[in-house]
């Protein structure tokens, strides 16, 4: 069964003590700030179901910036009310400082 | 301030992971934890963090963490004035009113050392003039007596009370040694005469209230044990990124090479419902992907099937991984598969240890063989792509055909379920307060002989990763877990020539260790032969090996 995925694009800020930590770092990092909300989050289907994240744009480690990331859910959701359960989860250093769609 | 940006991996020294604890140390009395391997693997360790979020719930503690550092931090910290620092805070570790070191591992011992000396803290116990060194999780504290001011022996969570309470009524290390050294799991090695006379260790007290011998402590309910729900969940990959939960504390079987069930003695279940909860906590203040249910023999818990069946509705909705470290496969013919195989993940790893049954029957170690292999069957079907299988060799009693016999195991566990098979094979260790305690350790040259053999014989073997235990590496273990007072010398001396990390085949050295020997005229077959009539850890007693028997 095809189940069907809901994207919400966002701007992420990077910044402070989370210029540390790598790409593959953030991907895991969001994937648990999701897990604790109660948002309908999306998993990859397969054998290792895994939070789906979509990176558009990187930085490299060690600089401040900001990136576009998809996140996607398995209902539509309003992207504010998604904004609103993330932010409280997400370590200082990360912000969403915009929603793309 | 150190700028992280030129040191590898940063993200180890940020301290910054999601409900990390940041007290203001203003009256509060300091400790920090210091864990004598790298973040990664520290992190990993189940202790570090009970005794962590533990001591963070006394309003008068304040306590932080610390790790031995990457090597380009550490060459960073001993060519400047900078010290090895608390993640929270960055306070040097010389600041700290007691350092809490879970040693963990018999190669670690040097990094220790490091630890402290990066920290700023005099090696020496007896040079040290505020500091506390507490050491815990080492089985025999003698060969590090000279480095640490008092070892905790077993298990800290009903204790902790005790012990903050003499922290804040008694100000100078004097007193606190004095007060801590009459209590349950606390040995203070100063308060004490520790000699050799021919053949047979002494232990004497220098006062009459300090405790002889000395008992282990224990968790008398592990259903209200402490366990810290808001879980430390770190934004970067550490070795085993998983949650692990606690089913069972002890082993109620009596493998004769174990040294676990008598030091996590006695056998004490949770309830299915803690356990439930537990996870259900652990999950909603970390996201965890995977947890791990924990038990020296998974599969000896009562409930396991119950467990199963009332966690998988849960684990599905969230897909959370699962995996089960100490499964013993006979159980898995029978029951277990079915459940296993609706969650996701599941690991696999039997610890058969011997290949022939004469021998596995003398190491106690009750595995059917014949559902093993029936088992082998149904696991590629439960999402598991790799078995890993243990075995050990410089057993007492061990044959050669028991070598041989392993190829042959193998071979079949492979064509029977079709996967690869991760072969891991270690080397039997007379170990401590196990029931073998007694036996003598395999010649050098022998485990040298039979490691080469098993070798030649799984050379053609395909589709399996092997490894074999080094022979150094095992008997530098075998000596420092066995050894006296007499080797803090050594372990200083190897120190100071450079050893550090002797757990990691790249930088371990063993010439180091043998000068190290030499030059305090150390024979180690001494520790080895078994040559005295009591154990140096004599004075600590044992969970009565005979007594528990079921
Ligand atoms: S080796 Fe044997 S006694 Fe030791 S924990 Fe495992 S099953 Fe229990």
């Amino acid at each position: 069964m095809q189940i069907v995925k809901f994207p919400v694009k966002v701007k992420l800020k990077k910044f402070s003590d989370l210029i540390f930590f790598s790409q593959l770092d953030l991907i895991h990092l969001l994937a648990r700030a999701l897990r604790r909300t109660n948002l309908p989050i999306y998993f990859t289907q397969g054998f290792h179901p895994r939070v789906k994240i979509s990176f558009l744009s990187g930085l490299k480690l060690g600089v401040e910036g900001q990136m576009d990331v998809v996140f996607y859910f398995r209902e539509k959701i309003q992207p504010q009310d998604m904004v609103r359960e993330l932010s409280p989860q997400l370590p200082k250093g990360l912000e969403i400082v915009e929603i793309l769609s | 301030m150190i700028n992280l940006t030129n040191f590898q991996r940063p993200q180890r020294y940020v301290g910054n992971e999601w409900n990390v604890i940041k007290k203001p140390h203003q009256g509060k009395i300091k400790i920090c934890l210091a864990y004598p391997d790298l973040y990664e693997i520290g992190m990993s360790n189940l202790g570090l963090r009970i005794i962590y979020g533990l001591l963070n719930e006394y309003p008068d503690i304040v306590c932080e963490r610390s790790f031995l550092p990457g090597s380009d931090l550490i060459i960073h910290l001993s060519q400047s004035q900078d010290k090895l620092f608390s993640l929270e805070s960055k306070t040097p570790l010389s600041e700290f009113e007691v350092i809490g070191v879970n040693i963990g591992h018999e190669l670690n011992y040097t990094n220790f050392l490091k630890i402290l000396d990066l920290g700023g803290i005099p090696i020496y116990a007896n040079q040290r003039a505020d500091n506390i060194v507490v050491v815990s999780s080492v089985s025999n504290p003698e060969p590090l007596a000279d480095f640490v001011d008092v070892f905790y022996i077993g298990e800290f969570e009903e204790n902790s009370k005790i012990f903050v309470d003499i922290l804040k009524n008694c100000k100078s290390k004097p007193e606190r040694l004095r007060a801590l050294a009459g209590q349950e799991g606390f040995y203070v090695p100063s308060m004490y005469n520790f000699y050799r006379k021919a053949n047979t260790y002494f232990f004497e007290k220098k006062y009459p209230d300090v405790s002889l011998p000395i008992k282990r402590a224990y968790v008398r309910d592990l259903d209200t044990s402490y366990v810290p729900t808001k879980w430390l969940t770190p934004h970067t990959e550490i070795t085993h990124d998983r949650v692990p939960i606690e089913l069972a504390r002890g082993c109620p079987r009596r493998c004769t090479f174990c040294q676990a069930r008598d030091v996590y003695f006695p056998y004490r279940q949770r309830k299915v419902e803690t356990v439930k909860r537990l996870v259900r906590q652990i999950y909603e203040t970390s996201g965890y992907e995977e947890f791990s249910f924990l038990a020296l023999s998974a599969s000896d818990y009562s409930h396991i099937e119950a467990l199963l069946d009332e966690m998988y509705p849960f684990f599905l909705k969230h897909q959370i991984g699962l995996s089960l470290p100490s499964l013993r496969v006979d159980d898995l013919i029978t029951v277990l598969h079915k459940k296993l195989l609706k969650l996701k993940k599941s690991s696999l790893t039997l610890a058969v240890e011997a290949a022939r049954d004469p021998l596995r029957n003398r190491l106690n170690k009750e595995i059917d063989i014949k559902k093993l292999f029936e088992a082998a069957k149904v696991i590629k079907h439960l999402g598991t792509r790799r078995i890993k299988i243990y075995f050990m060799f410089g057993l007492p009693g061990e044959e050669e055909e028991d070598l041989l016999a392993m190829r042959d195991f193998v071979n079949k566990l492979r064509s029977e379920s079709g996967l690869m098979v991760g072969v891991s094979i270690n080397i039997f260790i007379p170990k401590p307060f196990s029931i073998w305690s007694d036996q003598k350790m395999e010649t050098e040259s022998n485990l040298n002989r039979k490691r080469q053999s098993i070798l030649n014989n799984f050379s053609r073997v395909r589709n399996i990763k092997l490894s074999v235990a080094s022979v150094k590496n095992i008997l530098l273990e075998a000596i420092i877990s066995r050894a006296d007072r007499k080797f803090s010398e050594v372990i200083y001396k190897a120190y100071s020539k450079g050893a550090i990390m002797d757990g990691y085949s790249e930088h371990f050295n063993w010439q180091i260790w043998e000068e190290a020997m030499a030059d305090s005229d150390i024979d180690y077959n001494d520790y080895l032969n078994n040559t005295s009539d009591n154990y140096p850890w004599s004075f600590i007693e044992s969970a009565k090996v005979i007594n528990s028997c079921k």
